[in-house]
């Protein structure tokens, strides 16, 4: 019997079960003993500093063991360039933003800890006005091209045709221009699960059970700031409640609980509430961005310009490029960027879900909406007619790129051929009808990678890799690649990810963790049967002893030779080994440089905006994507669909306004939107099945954050379709609608 | 939170022999646990009340009875205020949500407390809160805040959607003190915040809602409520409206409008019932009605837009309510 391949099915997640049931433990459900608890102390104003603080009442309240301050410090190093944010907590008295962690308390129990925190006093020194605007204070400085933390491409760059002495002129001697300014508030991952930190020390050793994006990569921060070294730090996080971003670095809260774990010599938990998350754990940053498109009558793209002026808080972390997709996605003989920011007095931004592309994304493809508008271009026929297929920046070719199909597939899906051109047209009693499409892109990159097979004598199969599931499905991916790569059934093989102590592994950043560990998995597997069949070979109790390797053949979990045919297991049993196992590291290749790899999408959106008092419901939505070869059917699906419900919040719901004291004024759950099921319609996703074998030989992209990128745009895209009315300040609230 | 005594009478007596200035009552506690946590409220005694016998719906001659402690899911979904006052089922389903309606008592309902953001955030100046501190909102986040029955303290909007159902409705609430037991009007129960924001209602120290009469309205079976929010569910309206109409033939006898979202108090509409009243089902009429709704708005830095919201609120509610006849 053929054991048939995963590999591209609909497959339910492993971890499926112990979720529903609770089993699963996240990092605030480790069972520790002996843990006290942490509860933080945040500024109540934006810029200055503290010139007391009373804690005498909160040491005096029941339970209380320690309260930290700036006072009272505790030992942290400054090492930069690892750690989410640029300054060390409580080692003095400055108040970079308001909400600043400046105290910790630490209590018997959550309740004591809390209410003791309430009971601080803080004298603060007011210093001036915090800087709050991205608008005031543009244009800013252009993002220095080390600020990734590697060497990317230039965050400013000018491409002209032969002949053409400036941009400026490219777009003025182009017969028609689209010139737009686009804005957007903070916006927030909201992840299910909230930051949680249980930090235990043993021997100089720390344990850390955290929900982290890279155990490993944690672990080094961590390790860095407490001033130990890396391999002192174990971070164990099998299971993460939704990242987005927002769980890759370490944040100050974490910091501070594992420095206090180690001065209390006894293990401390600190969760933080809901209203904390918004202002410790990071946030998208305020942008203001122009695009100018310059193109013939008939929609011909002569000149592409993006310029953004990002905020970049005062205190880190992430640098915003939204011209990411500027840079590609469509063919033009001129273009330029420049990416900017300005510093701001505020809580630190992170990468957010397709951190760049998303809000680029919106920019350049409603300028294409409006371009099409002035033209009288059909908006898909305008992107076809602009269609790259060698990079306009580098002029490399893709490694593999169907996005006209996509558009095909997904004009003919969603019916686009019924929208009516003119806006405002399409009325379903009190509700006017608007299509609108745009198009997604994702960067597709890979990183060097390490994963282990093991094959056991009890019949089963353990791989694993020192990456994260934020819900992705990543424990699922290692285990249908494994199967697939070994012959064996799904259920022979068990996954483990989420401990910094496992092979060397990717962080779940940038839709990479796919793209890199399945080659590495395939490898692992290949170099497990290898050692598999060298055992058989020497092992004297083995049956093929002394046969040569060369003649011992694997086939689905079973050695054969001369008719002989013995499974992996009764190998394994007989010569007495408990297990036999592989690490293999994969890393990509000269094709790197060679060719552009980006993953694909393009979305189709019906709005519905009420004619009487203006609020925008999203009523269909199709996406057809290009991602390469597909690990898991069901896990594909659920990501572009949940992609493009972050589209959809990024568009008409989601904003955590500024105000003038630097107080991010919507950091609740009450007060910050994000869309609800009865926002949501049904959601048709498809994909194409183009396995890029130059990427890899398994053929797999990335695309965890692909329909983030472009969602948004559909919408507003459709909203103008419905109504006539050009929003280009997220988000499209009925207020702007009935103006 | 802070440290609070706890009694759980079983007897409205009891439960008023337990009960002072300083003390809190729990019924389905979806505000006041919250706001305990937050240290907003801080009671030195919470009351529960759930075992007390303030439950049932009724229907009589003199109209509807809703216990203070009936559930928002019960009463929403009860058989008799469906058919008689589809105006409250609809205002109970369109708030909250499943899991908190389940919970949620009518009498907490109208005695729920301001969703301002500051009122919420120890860290901003707060009258409700803490009365001298000053009003954040006025000069703060307000897109979401009041327009009518502002002052220069105060511009918290009322949060009760079920209150705008009972304000047109002319409904009453029944309490218990100390001083025995009163009925007192809705349109009368709520306060203005002048420049006392910290006082909401008229009720008594240790007083208690006993429950509530809506009086019978025959034409009340012809009734809406249309909310109005940024998300489809799960969120406090920007405006709402409870209209129902009397109408004969196609022309409006009589009208019961109110509105909420923009109030600081739910707010009733008589100039627009007014507006409406003879007047025929037609968009004219409604237009021409809605525009007494704004009467004496005043607009703050970035909730200009609710009084062209609130207008087309009402031509909406009252068009879907004229079509549906």
């Amino acid at each position: 019997m053929t054991t048939t391949s995963p590999v591209g099915a609909e497959i339910d997640r492993v971890e499926g079960r112990a979720k529903v049931t609770g089993a699963a433990r996240y990092a605030a459900d480790q069972r520790v003993n002996g843990k006290a608890y942490g509860y933080l102390v945040q500024s109540t104003i934006g810029l200055g500093s503290i010139s007391s603080m009373n804690t005498a009442q909160a040491l005096a309240a029941p339970g209380v063991i320690a309260v930290y301050s700036p006072f009272n410090p505790l030992k942290l190093y400054a090492r930069q360039g690892d750690s989410a944010e640029r300054y060390v907590p409580l080692q003095d008295d400055k108040v970079r933003f308001r909400g600043q962690i400046i105290g910790l308390v630490v209590a018997e129990s959550f309740e004591q800890a809390r209410d003791a925190a309430a009971l601080v006093r803080t004298q603060y020194r007011e210093e001036g006005h915090p800087r709050t605007s991205v608008a005031a204070a543009a244009p800013g400085t252009t993002v220095p091209s080390d600020a990734v933390g590697y060497p990317g491409p230039p965050s400013k760059n000018t491409v002209l045709a032969p002949g053409v002495a400036s941009i400026d002129d490219a777009l003025r001697d182009s017969a028609v221009t689209v010139e737009s300014t686009f804005y957007q508030d903070p916006q927030n991952h909201c992840a299910m699960e909230p930051h949680a930190t249980i930090a235990e020390w043993r021997d100089g050793r720390l344990t850390v059970y955290v929900g982290a994006q890279g155990p490993q990569q944690y672990a080094a921060a961590l390790a860095g700031r407490l001033g130990v070294e890396s391999d002192r730090v174990h971070v164990v996080s099998p299971y993460v409640g939704g990242g987005f971003g927002g769980k890759y670095k370490v944040w100050n809260d974490a910091l501070v609980t594992a420095a206090a774990a180690r001065d209390l010599g006894r293990p401390v938990k600190l969760v933080v509430s809901r209203e904390q998350a918004f202002i410790l754990n990071g946030h998208r940053p305020a942008l203001q961005q122009t695009v100018k498109l310059g193109a013939s009558h008939d929609g011909v793209l002569n000149a592409v310009w993006h310029e953004t002026d990002s905020e970049d808080s005062v205190v880190g972390y992430c640098p915003n490029l939204p011209a990411e997709v500027t840079r590609a996605l469509y063919k033009t003989p001129n273009l330029h960027f420049d990416q900017r920011q300005v510093t701001l007095d505020l809580p630190p931004i992170s990468s957010m879900r397709a951190p760049w592309a998303t809000p680029g994304a919106f920019a350049l493809e409603t300028a294409m909406d409006e371009l099409a508008v002035k033209t009288g271009v059909d908006p898909l026929t305008l992107r076809l007619r602009n269609y790259a297929t060698t990079s306009p920046e580098t002029g490399r070719p893709w490694s593999s790129k169907h996005l006209d199909e996509c558009y095909r597939v997904g004009a003919e899906r969603f019916g686009w051929a019924d929208r009516s051109p003119v806006p405002g047209t399409r009325v379903d009693g009190e509700w006017l009808v608007g299509m609108g499409m745009a198009s997604g892109m994702l960067s597709a990159t890979r990183a060097p990678a390490s994963a282990r097979v093991r094959f056991r004598d009890d019949g089963t199969v353990t791989v694993a890799s020192a990456i994260s599931d934020l819900g992705t499905g990543a424990t699922t991916m290692l285990a249908i690649v494994a199967a697939d790569a070994l012959g064996v059934s799904l259920k022979t093989v068990s996954a483990e990810l989420g401990d910094s102590a496992l092979p060397p592994g990717v962080p779940a950043i940038g839709s990479i963790v796919t793209g890199s560990t399945v080659p590495a998995v395939q490898a692992a597997a290949r170099d497990a049967i290898t050692a598999l069949i060298t055992l058989a070979v020497q092992d004297a109790a083995s049956p093929f002893h002394g046969k040569n390797s060369t003649d011992v053949h694997y086939q689905e979990g079973r050695l054969e030779a001369d008719g002989r045919s013995v499974s992996f297991a009764q190998l394994l049993r007989a010569v007495g080994n408990p297990a036999v196992e592989a690490i293999a590291t994969t890393a990509p290749g000269a094709e790197t440089t060679r060719y552009a790899m980006d993953s694909f999408a393009a979305h189709f959106c019906e709005v519905r905006v009420n004619r009487y008092t203006g609020e925008p419901r999203v009523s269909r939505f199709t996406t057809v994507v290009d991602v390469g070869r597909v690990v898991n059917a069901k896990a594909l699906r659920s990501q572009l669909v949940g992609g493009i419900i972050f589209g959809i919040g990024n568009a008409l719901l989601e904003v955590n306004a500024i105000e003038d004291n630097g107080r991010l004024a919507n950091s609740s759950l009450a007060d910050y939107l994000v869309p609800v099921n009865a926002d949501i319609p049904a959601i048709d996703t498809h994909w194409l099945d183009y396995p890029d074998t130059v990427f890899s030989e398994f053929g797999s992209r990335g695309m965890g954050e692909l329909t983030t990128v472009g969602s948004s745009a559909a919408v507003g895209n459709a909203v103008y379709n419905a109504t006539g009315i050009r929003i280009r300040d997220l988000p499209i609230t009925l207020d702007k609608l009935i103006a | 939170m802070r440290a609070y005594d706890f009694a759980a009478p079983r007897s409205v007596r009891s439960a008023l022999d337990k009960a002072d200035a300083g003390s809190a009552y729990l019924a389905g506690g979806t505000t006041l646990v919250d706001l305990m946590k937050l240290e907003v409220m801080t009671p030195s005694r919470v009351v529960d009340i759930n075992r007390l016998p303030l439950r049932g719906v009724s229907l009589d001659r003199e109209g509807l009875h809703i216990g203070a402690l009936d559930r928002m899911s019960d009463v929403a979904e009860h058989r008799l205020v469906r058919t008689h006052y589809p105006v409250i089922s609809r205002a109970l389903e369109l708030g909250a949500s499943p899991q908190l309606r389940n919970m949620a008592s009518i009498g907490g309902n109208l005695l729920q407390r301001s969703r301002c953001g500051y009122f919420r955030d120890l860290s901003t100046p707060c009258n409700k809160r803490e009365p001298g501190s000053g009003c954040t909102a006025l000069e703060g986040q307000n897109r979401t805040h009041a327009i009518l029955g502002t002052s220069d303290a105060c511009v918290a909007t009322h949060p009760s959607d079920l209150a705008v159902a009972l304000i047109a409705l002319d409904a009453a609430v029944h309490l218990n003190g100390s001083g025995g037991p009163r009925t007192v009007p809705l349109a009368d129960f709520y306060l203005l915040p002048g420049q006392t924001p910290h006082l909401e209602n008229t009720l008594r120290p240790g007083e208690l809602i006993t429950g509530i009469t809506v009086p019978a309205l025959r034409w009340a079976v012809n009734s809406t409520y249309l909310k109005i929010r940024d998300r489809a569910s799960y969120e406090f309206g920007l405006t709402s409206a409870a209209v129902a109409l009397n109408v004969r033939g196609t022309t409006i006898v009589e009208a019961r409008v109110a509105v909420g979202g923009v109030g600081t108090r739910p707010w009733r509409l008589h100039a627009v019932e007014h507006a409406l009243a003879g007047r025929p089902l037609t968009a004219a009429t409604y237009e021409q009605a809605a525009e007494h709704a704004t009467d004496g708005a005043r607009p703050l830095r970035h909730n200009a837009f609710k009084i062209p919201l609130l207008r087309r609120t009402l031509v909406r509610a009252l068009t879907e309510l004229g079509d549906a006849r």
